[in-house]
C-alpha cells in the first residue's frame, strides 16, 4: 500500500513537471527500438529492460539486428532515409554526434535535469551524449576494455599467484606459460580484437600518449616511442595466441581458457557475462586491470548508449519519456549491469552486494579513481574515440601489422598517420 | 480489336521488361556513378566533389591489396579451372561406362552456394579441425598445413575452393562442345592415319576455341564479383590479406558508411569488368564478320 502511494506521489510530481505527458497519458506509452542485442547476456539484459518497461504500463517493441554494430546501423540508416526511424535505437560514442545531424532527435534535457543525472556520471560520457548542447541520448552501461582475465588453473600450472603489474611481468608469465604448453593469450582474431590489443598495450604504457595519439590523433604521438613500444607489445600478443585463430571470435576459446589450456585474456568486462552465460564458473578466473607501466590506474572506457529519434505519435513520445526515465534509475541500471557484467553508468551505485562480482567491484573502483585523476580514456576499437571511418582506417593498419611480420613497428606507425589523413579526406 | 492487340502485345512484352531492366541496371549504375562524384557520407548528398572519393579509395591500402589479389585469384582460378575442366571433359568423352554418374559428381559443387563452399573449405583448411589434424591423426605428427591462417598463402586456399566449385561447370561446357564435333571428322582423321594426340591437337582444340572463350568470360566475371566465398572463408583475413574489390565496396558502403567512397570503388569494380567484356565483344564482333565473309 505504501509503495503504491509513493508511486502515486511520484506520478503526480512528474505530471506537474511535464504537462506534455499528462495529455499523452491517455495513450499507452510505446517504444520501437532497434539494437544488435539479440542473444546471450546482452539479449537477456535488453529483454529484462523491456519487461520492466512493460511492467510500467508500456508496450515494448524491440527488433534486434544480429551481427556487428554496423549491421544494425545499416538498418537504422535505411529507416531514417525512409522517414520512419525507431523511437529509440542503440548508438554509441562519437557516432551520436554524427547521426544526430541526419535526423531530428528528442531533447531530453528536462528529464536529465529532474534526475540530477549530470552530477552522477563521468564527464567523458556527458559530452558524447549532448553533442549540440542538449541531451539526446543516454548511456546504458559502462565497460572497461582494459580488463585482464587470468585462468586460475593455468596460473596454478606455472606457479603464478598474482596478476602482472607491468608489461615486463606480463611477458615473463606468458613466456612461462608457453614453456608449460599453455597458449598464453586467449584472445580472438577479429578486427576489433586486433585493434583492442593495441589500445590495451598503449594505454598500459602511457596514458598521455594514448590521449594524444588515439583520441586527439596527434601525428607526433602516433609515431612516438610509446606507440612503437605498444606495437612491439601487440606483436608479442599475436605470437602468444593460438596460431589457428584466423578470424575467430574470442568466445570460441573460453572453454579452453576456463580449463587452463589458455592463460590470459584481455577483454572488456562483458566477457564475464559471456562466461556466466556459457555456464562457466567465475571462481576459475582472476579478473583485474591489465598491466600499467606508470603504476597508476587507467580506465579505457566503452559504453553502450541509446539515442531517441523524433516521432510525432503521442504513444511513442510518451514511451520515449518513460524509457529515458527508467534508464536513469538506479535499480534498472543495477539489473542491467548484473546481467551483462558491466558497471552501472551512475557512480552512486553500491556494488558490495552478492549479485556483483569482484571483477565489477574492481572495475568500478578503478573508474572512480581514474575519474578523479583524469585518467579515463575512450576506446578506439569499440568506436568510442573516433568516428567509424577513422576507426576502420586505423584498424586496417593494425590488423595488417599484427598479421604481417614484414611490416615493422615504425612502418605501421607511419601508416597509421597516413591512414588517418586519408580517412579524413 | 483483336488485330490491334495482336499488333501491340509483342511490343508491350518486349518493351516493358526492357524498360524495367534499363531503369534498374542503367538507372542505378548512373546513380552510383553520380554519387561517386559527390561528398556523400552517411546519407547521399548531391553537390559536386570531383574525384575526391576516387583519390581516397586509391590511396587506401586495402584497394591495392584487393586488386593484386584479384589478379592472382583470377589467373589461378580461371586458368586452372578451365584447363582442368577441359581435361576432365576429354577423359569423360572416352565413352566410359559410368559417364552419367561422374558428370553428376563433377557438376555437383556448382549446386552448392558460395557461402556453404566457403564454410566447408574453411573447416577443411583450419589446422585445428581439418586436413592438418586429420593427417596428424594418421600418424604424420610433423605435418604442417596452415595456409588459411598464413597471410602469404591464405589467398590460395580461396583459389582452391573456387576451382573445386568451378571446374565442373567448365567440364560440362567443354563436354557439350566435344559432343558437337562431327563424329565423321574423327573417322576421317583415323582414315588419314592421325593418332589420338594429333586428332585432339589439330581438330578438337581449334574447334573448342569458342567454347573456351565462353568458359573464360563466364568464369572471369564470376571471379571479379567474388564476395560471399571470401566472406565465408576468411572474412578477408588474416589481416586484410585476402580482401577482394567487392569486399572493399561492401566495407566502405556498409561498414564505414562512406557512400562516396563506396560508390567510387563500385565504379572501379565496374570498370574492371569492362576489361573483360570489351575484348569479348570485340572478339564476338570480329567472329561474326568473319563468318559472314565466309558465307
Amino acid at each position: 500500500m505504501v509503495v503504491q502511494r509513493r508511486k502515486l506521489l511520484a506520478g503526480t510530481a512528474a505530471l506537474a513537471a511535464f504537462p506534455g505527458i499528462a495529455r499523452s497519458q491517455a495513450v499507452k506509452p510505446r517504444v520501437t527500438f532497434i539494437s544488435q542485442w539479440s542473444s546471450g547476456s546482452d539479449g537477456a539484459a535488453i529483454t529484462g529492460l523491456g519487461k520492466r518497461f512493460e511492467q510500467e504500463g508500456g508496450i515494448w517493441q524491440h527488433s534486434p539486428v544480429p551481427g556487428f554494430t554496423t549491421d544494425m546501423m545499416n538498418k537504422l540508416r535505411a529507416e531514417i532515409i525512409a522517414g520512419n526511424p525507431p523511437a529509440a535505437s542503440q548508438l554509441k560514442g562519437p557516432e551520436i554526434a554524427v547521426w544526430s545531424k541526419i535526423a531530428p532527435t528528442v531533447n531530453i534535457d528536462p528529464l536529465v535535469e529532474a534526475a540530477g543525472y549530470e552530477k552522477l556520471i563521468p564527464s567523458e560520457l556527458i559530452d558524447l551524449h549532448k553533442p549540440q548542447g542538449h541531451w539526446i541520448a543516454l548511456p546504458m552501461q559502462v565497460y572497461r576494455t582494459t580488463t585482464l582475465f587470468m585462468s586460475r588453473p593455468a596460473m596454478k600450472k606455472v606457479g603464478v599467484t598474482k596478476a602482472p603489474k607491468t608489461w615486463a611481468e606480463f611477458n615473463e608469465i606468458a613466456t612461462a606459460m608457453k614453456g608449460a604448453g599453455i597458449t598464453p593469450v586467449a584472445n580472438g582474431g577479429m578486427r576489433w580484437d586486433d585493434g583492442m590489443r593495441l589500445e590495451i598495450a598503449l594505454s598500459g604504457i602511457s596514458c598521455d600518449a594514448y590521449r594524444a595519439a588515439i583520441m586527439n590523433l596527434d601525428p607526433k604521438a602516433m609515431k612516438g616511442p610509446e606507440m612503437i613500444e605498444a606495437l612491439v607489445q601487440a606483436r608479442k600478443f599475436q605470437k602468444w595466441m593460438d596460431p589457428n585463430t584466423a578470424a575467430q571470435h574470442y568466445s570460441v576459446h573460453l572453454p579452453a581458457f576456463l580449463k587452463g589450456d589458455m592463460g590470459m585474456l584481455m577483454m572488456g568486462g562483458w566477457a564475464q557475462g559471456v562466461i556466466k552465460n556459457l555456464g562457466g564458473n567465475l571462481d576459475d578466473v582472476l579478473i583485474t586491470s591489465v598491466p600499467q607501466n606508470e603504476g597508476k590506474p587507467v580506465f579505457v572506457l566503452n559504453a553502450d548508449s541509446m539515442i531517441f529519434w523524433k516521432r510525432k505519435e503521442p504513444d511513442l513520445t510518451a514511451g520515449q519519456q518513460l524509457l529515458a526515465k527508467l534508464m536513469m534509475q538506479k535499480d534498472v541500471q543495477e539489473q542491467y549491469s548484473q546481467t551483462t557484467g558491466s558497471i552501472p553508468v551512475r557512480t552512486d551505485v553500491d556494488l558490495s552486494g552478492s549479485k556483483w562480482t569482484d571483477g565489477q567491484r574492481e572495475a568500478s573502483a578503478v573508474l572512480n579513481e581514474s575519474f578523479k585523476s583524469k585518467r579515463v580514456l575512450l576506446s578506439l576499437a569499440h568506436n568510442m574515440a573516433q568516428t567509424n571511418p577513422i576507426t576502420a582506417a586505423m584498424i586496417d593498419v593494425i590488423t595488417e601489422y599484427v598479421h604481417n611480420d614484414k611490416v615493422t613497428p615504425e612502418q605501421a606507425a607511419a601508416q597509421l598517420v597516413t591512414a588517418v589523413d586519408n580517412a579524413r579526406g | 480489336m483483336r488485330a490491334r492487340l495482336g499488333r501491340y502485345l509483342p511490343l508491350v512484352i518486349i518493351w516493358l521488361p526492357l524498360l524495367i531492366n534499363a531503369a534498374h541496371v542503367v538507372g542505378f549504375t548512373a546513380w552510383t556513378t553520380w554519387l561517386s562524384f559527390t561528398p556523400s557520407d552517411l546519407l547521399p548528398e548531391y553537390s559536386w566533389a570531383g574525384v575526391r572519393s576516387y583519390r581516397a579509395v586509391l590511396r587506401t591500402p586495402s584497394t591495392e591489396i584487393a586488386y593484386i589479389n584479384l589478379l592472382l585469384y583470377s589467373v589461378g582460378f580461371v586458368g586452372v579451372s578451365t584447363v582442368a575442366g577441359f581435361v576432365l571433359a576429354v577423359l569423360i568423352d572416352q565413352r566410359i561406362r559410368i559417364e552419367n554418374l561422374l558428370r553428376t559428381i563433377y557438376l555437383y559443387p556448382l549446386a552448392v552456394s558460395f557461402v556453404v563452399t566457403g564454410a566447408v573449405w574453411s573447416w577443411l583448411f583450419n589446422p585445428g579441425l581439418g586436413i592438418e589434424k586429420f593427417v596428424r591423426g594418421l600418424g604424420w605428427s610433423s605435418f604442417h598445413f596452415d595456409w588459411i591462417a598464413n597471410r602469404d598463402y591464405a589467398l590460395w586456399t580461396i583459389v582452391i575452393a573456387a576451382i573445386w566449385r568451378g571446374v565442373g561447370f567448365a567440364m560440362a561446357l567443354f563436354l557439350a562442345g566435344l559432343r558437337s564435333i562431327d563424329p565423321d571428322l574423327h573417322k576421317a582423321a583415323q582414315i588419314d592415319g592421325a593418332g589420338p594426340w594429333r586428332y585432339y591437337l589439330r581438330i578438337v582444340l581449334p574447334g573448342m576455341a569458342p567454347v573456351a572463350i565462353s568458359v573464360l568470360v563466364i568464369q572471369l566475371q564470376y571471379a571479379i564479383k567474388t564476395f560471399d566465398l571470401v566472406r565465408a572463408m576468411t572474412g578477408g583475413g588474416p589481416g586484410i590479406s585476402t580482401t577482394l574489390p567487392a569486399l572493399v565496396v561492401y566495407d566502405f558502403m556498409f561498414q564505414r558508411a562512406q557512400l562516396g567512397r563506396g560508390t567510387a570503388s563500385a565504379v572501379l569494380l565496374l570498370l574492371s569488368l569492362l576489361v573483360v567484356l570489351v575484348p569479348y565483344y570485340a572478339y564476338a564482333h570480329w567472329r561474326a564478320r568473319k563468318d559472314k565473309a565466309h558465307g
